[in-house]
């Protein structure tokens, strides 16, 4: 019967993650693997949803309020301006508007760029579009756009270039800086491509940096979709609204897409994305200065336990790790060790990698920890690694 | 061939104003454009965009450049470039003055030649490229444009309004060719082929078509499948708690595990089978999703999906999403029944999968325990797979629901798929799965996890506690329904439609024909405009159209109240002719 599966699902594997996450479950370890937040999400946004239940907004429907607070969005932060009419698509969270867009665009034998490391959810999507994923590798220890290779990246058959600088997709927490992202949009306009964008962690950036998207820079944004969603920012992963934003055209090809896939975002949820997308300006800083905190407390905690944190992230959740210099462990056994020892739980470096591109030893030698956890959690963790790691 | 017997507009307004200065011109005022593809706009003639997509010839389905019908009249772009035979519509064209201040900027590739006007008939352009075949509407639009300029160059720009025009690839560059002798310019074209050939089977759906007249017309809404009344509250105290007690985050991409169980007892006490929660059970955004998720997940490109039609039509785009070939096996009035002679000269050895709906939308027929099993035999014997659509399973009034899965050596080789919404009047929660056995299962999860990765985790606590609802919730609701039936029935008859009999779901199919109008959709807009229904015509759920024009559907998934408003205008304002 195996027979009857399609092709293209017996290309792909079982996630290496949810073997670790079972492993963490059984030890009762810290979760710093999964990308989701274990602290509540603000109430005002419950409240809407709560609100929207008894208030019997639970049919099919659409919410055309959801497009209008996202067209104002983008004008005031990236000076774009897109119709609220026809240029949205509200999807199944960021994971859907994905979907929904690469099932639109790419058609049987168009390649598509990824940079590495990278997660697998976009080569999976590809694949069973019929595209075909090209990895760029970005360059260690910093993670910078290698020109280069990205150039030469390119064919007659590229479609599209992916970038998941504010995504979990990207386990790095790079970010890429305005001179990089120019030399990208040039080859997008150059080869005549599509950019999309994974935009999850948008308002969740560090330091100085600023969230840009690559519509804003010039003739990009006809040939940008940009896929965002309410998980991240409003801490309700569990929810599933997300969107897809592009050019007229193009949001409604992903439009019939998404109607096919699923027809409709959950409704009541729709109803409190209003809510939330109408958070007052302090709900952002807030949310952003609560981050860096967490982020350089677990910064501190790696580094002071023998991590070699070469890059600072700029934007996400998560900190790539190189193990210690002293550790010769692969990074499956260390992270292994870490949860059955020191009840924490990671996750390994070597699922972002792919091809050969990267130097095969290299490739195993991070490890990725999350920090959107509350600070119990992450004092908790703390206490446990300095226990049990560089002794 | 002569160009000038052929105009071609693709454009979007926008595109053009910003994108003109990338065609090299001559001269100044030397602009034309192309459209392919408002072929079925323009000959009906009428007023109803859904009328004109119906009651004219088609491009034939197996075209490369399968074409739909424009938006909503009040579309900007449309209004500009919509050329029909009706009187009514103006053409504008961007303005002349426009057009001059376009300079010369960028360089030919080729030398340019003054190319000529193109306009009239296109469907001669069409013939030619071998698209379509019986397109018998022909129209002049020489005395459009006759008030611009006469010698135009070519933008060649494509572009798509905002719903649902898509070219293939094959299409445009079979028109690209035409017109490259003539100066095209190439690279706008190339800049705007980024939509995938597998929409070229999507269309705009009739549903948002109707609503969008029915709201014009203040007409009561029977046509859309989901209920203007609420879900129940247990239900929804149920996800106002798991909120409250923060189950906001991601649930397991399979679904939570006190759901998978609560769809593991349910469907044991509706079949008798005991399946596995972990492994042949996923919870997916809706049916819909189920859906989408076995078909990308099982069916290969090529593969043949036997459908029965008329099929709720997202099956249809679906499949042509996996690349799969469709064949259509009719269900007949009056009672719908499955040839089962048609069924077997349709399974080949290409044969991959069966889809039934059962009860079924629209006919409200539920297939019965000898229908299944010819058609278990057809599928054990060809190695073929089933995937059952249950949804509407606990509205099955005339006669017992049976799942397919249940028959002798089935189980191995169905997907059965459910969901909340339609039991629990919450079709916005999107909580649906599909029960497989674990080698299916694995196909669909792997699709599942990268079209959704997981579903709304509140809803799903929710789903938990509505699954294990007592008996007497399922009793009430069917005797709510049976009620509301009788109700919408019994005035269809009085009304003088020729009512077919409905077993289950909500819906109910009937003949309009006594009231003379051509088709299903004309029939569709005439009862909104003058007696102020909705119905959905249901040509569209047939692979043939001509097999449903005869025929619309009613639901009566709504209050008494509004039923018994709709019967009132009915047997008032309908008139037998």
């Amino acid at each position: 019967m195996e027979a009857k599966l399609s092709k293209a699902s017996r290309a792909l594997n079982a996630s290496p993650i949810q073997e670790i996450s079972h492993l963490a479950q059984r030890c009762g370890a810290i979760n710093l693997a999964e990308g989701f937040p274990d602290f509540p999400a603000p109430p005002h946004v419950k409240h809407a949803a709560v609100a929207a239940i008894a208030a019997d907004l639970n049919q099919y429907r659409h919410v055309q309020g959801i497009c209008d607070l996202l067209a104002v969005k983008m004008k005031q932060n990236h000076v774009l301006d897109f119709d609220p009419l026809t240029d949205f698509v509200i999807c199944c969270g960021q994971s859907e508007a994905f979907a929904a867009t690469i099932l639109a665009t790419i058609d049987q034998g168009d390649e598509v760029l990824i940079f590495d490391p990278a997660y697998e959810t976009y080569e999976s999507c590809i694949i069973l579009a019929g595209g075909i994923p090209v990895y760029v590798p970005l360059d260690p220890p910093y993670w910078t756009l290698n020109v280069d290779k990205f150039m030469r990246s390119f064919t007659g058959r590229t479609k599209a270039v992916v970038l998941n600088s504010y995504s979990p997709h990207n386990p790095t927490g790079k970010v890429f800086s305005k001179e990089e992202l120019e030399v990208i949009a040039a080859a997008c306009c150059q080869m005549d491509c599509l950019a999309i964008t994974d935009e999850v962690y948008e308002y969740i950036t560090f330091d100085t940096h600023k969230h840009l998207s690559i519509a804003s820079l010039p003739m990009m944004k006809e040939r940008t979709i940009i896929t965002s969603s309410l998980s991240k920012t409003f801490s309700v992963t569990g929810w599933r609204i997300g969107w897809a934003c592009a050019p007229t055209a193009i949001a409604s090809a992903i439009r019939n897409i998404h109607i096919k896939v699923t027809d409709s975002a959950p409704a009541p949820f729709q109803e409190a994305a209003l809510a939330a997308l109408q958070s007052p300006p302090e709900y952002f800083s807030s949310l952003k200065a609560d981050y860096v905190a967490k982020r350089n407390f677990l910064i501190k905690m790696l580094s002071e336990v023998g991590f070699q944190v070469h890059n600072k992230p700029q934007g996400s959740v998560f900190i790539f790790a190189e193990l210690p210099k002293t550790c010769l462990l692969s990074d499956i056994d260390f992270v292994k060790e870490l949860i059955e020892k020191a009840g924490v739980a990671a996750v390994p470096g070597r699922g972002f990698f792919h091809g050969d591109c990267n130097d095969q030893t290299q490739q195993s030698r991070y490890v990725r920890f999350a920090f959107c956890k509350s600070n119990d959690t992450l004092s908790a963790a703390d206490q446990k690694m300095r226990s049990c790691v560089g002794k | 061939m002569d160009l000038r017997a052929t105009r071609v507009v693709i454009s979007s307004r926008d595109a053009l104003e910003k994108k003109v200065n990338h065609v090299s011109f001559t001269e100044p005022h030397r602009i034309s454009v192309f459209h392919v593809g408002l072929v079925e706009a323009a000959a009906a003639g009428s007023e109803g965009w859904a009328g004109r997509a119906r009651s004219m010839p088609r491009l034939r389905r197996d075209s490369p450049a399968y074409l739909t019908p424009p938006p909503s009249p009040n579309h900007e772009m449309l209004s500009s470039f919509c050329f029909c035979r009706s009187a009514t519509r103006r053409f504008s064209y961007p303005s002349a003055a426009r057009m001059a201040a376009v300079s010369t900027a960028s360089e030919a590739k080729e030398p340019q030649q003054p190319p000529p006007v193109l306009f009239g008939h296109y469907s001669g352009l069409m013939a030619q490229l071998g698209l379509c075949s019986n397109l018998t509407a022909q129209f002049d639009l020489s005395h459009h444009i006759s008030n611009y300029q006469p010698d135009c160059s070519f933008i060649g720009f494509l572009g798509t309004h905002s719903t649902m025009t898509y070219f293939s690839s094959k299409t445009l560059y079979a028109v690209w060719a035409l017109l490259r002798p003539y100066g095209t310019a190439w690279p706008m074209l190339k800049s705007y082929i980024t939509v995938a050939k597998r929409l070229d089977k999507f269309k705009t759906t009739i549903f948002t078509q109707m609503s969008m007249l029915a709201v014009k017309h203040g007409a009561i809404n029977l046509g859309q499948g989901f209920p203007n009344f609420d879900g129940p509250d247990f239900v929804k105290e149920a996800a106002i708690q798991a909120i409250r007690d923060g189950k906001n985050q991601y649930a397991r991409g399979c679904g939570v595990p006190d759901l998978n169980s609560a769809i593991v007892d349910r469907f044991h006490k509706d079949t008798g089978l005991h399946i596995d929660p972990e492994k042949e059970v996923t919870v997916t955004s809706g049916c819909t999703e189920a859906i989408a998720a076995a078909m990308l997940g099982l069916i290969n490109p090529g593969d043949e999906v036997i459908l029965f039609a008329p099929f709720y039509d997202s099956y249809e785009a679906t499949l042509s999403m996996a690349d799969a070939k469709i064949k259509a096996i009719t269900l007949r009035p009056p009672d719908f029944a499955v040839s089962v002679d048609e069924l077997k000269s349709a399974v080949s050895k290409n044969t991959r999968a069966i889809l039934i709906n059962t009860p079924h939308n629209p006919t409200g027929k539920m297939f019965t325990r000898a229908e299944l099993e010819q058609i278990a035999s057809l599928c054990i014997e060809n190695d073929v797979l089933v995937f059952a659509d249950e949804v509407y399973d606990k509205l099955a009034f005339e006669a017992e629901h049976i799942s397919i899965a249940s028959l002798p050596g089935m189980y191995e080789r169905t997907v059965t798929m459910n969901s909340l919404g339609k039991t629990f009047s919450l079709t916005g929660w999107k909580i649906g799965w599909a029960i497989a056995p674990p080698h299916l299962t694995w196909g669909l999860r792997q699709a599942h996890s990268f079209l959704t990765f997981s579903t709304s985790t509140p809803m799903q606590w929710a789903a938990s506690v509505a699954l294990r609802a007592p008996d007497t919730y399922y009793e009430e609701l069917k005797r709510d329904y049976l009620a509301k039936k009788a109700i919408l029935v019994e005035g269809l008859k009085a009304a003088g439609f020729i009512v077919y009999p409905s077993s289950g779901t909500y819906f109910v199919m009937v003949d309009h024909t006594p009231f003379g109008c051509e088709n299903d959709i004309d029939f569709c807009e005439y009862l909104i405009k003058e007696v102020g229904v909705v119905a959905i015509p249901t040509s569209v759920f047939y692979l043939n159209p001509e097999e449903g024009k005869n025929l619309v559907r009613f639901t009566f998934c709504k209050d008494e109240e509004t039923l018994r408003a709709a019967v009132e205008r009915m047997k008032e304002r309908l008139h037998k002719s």
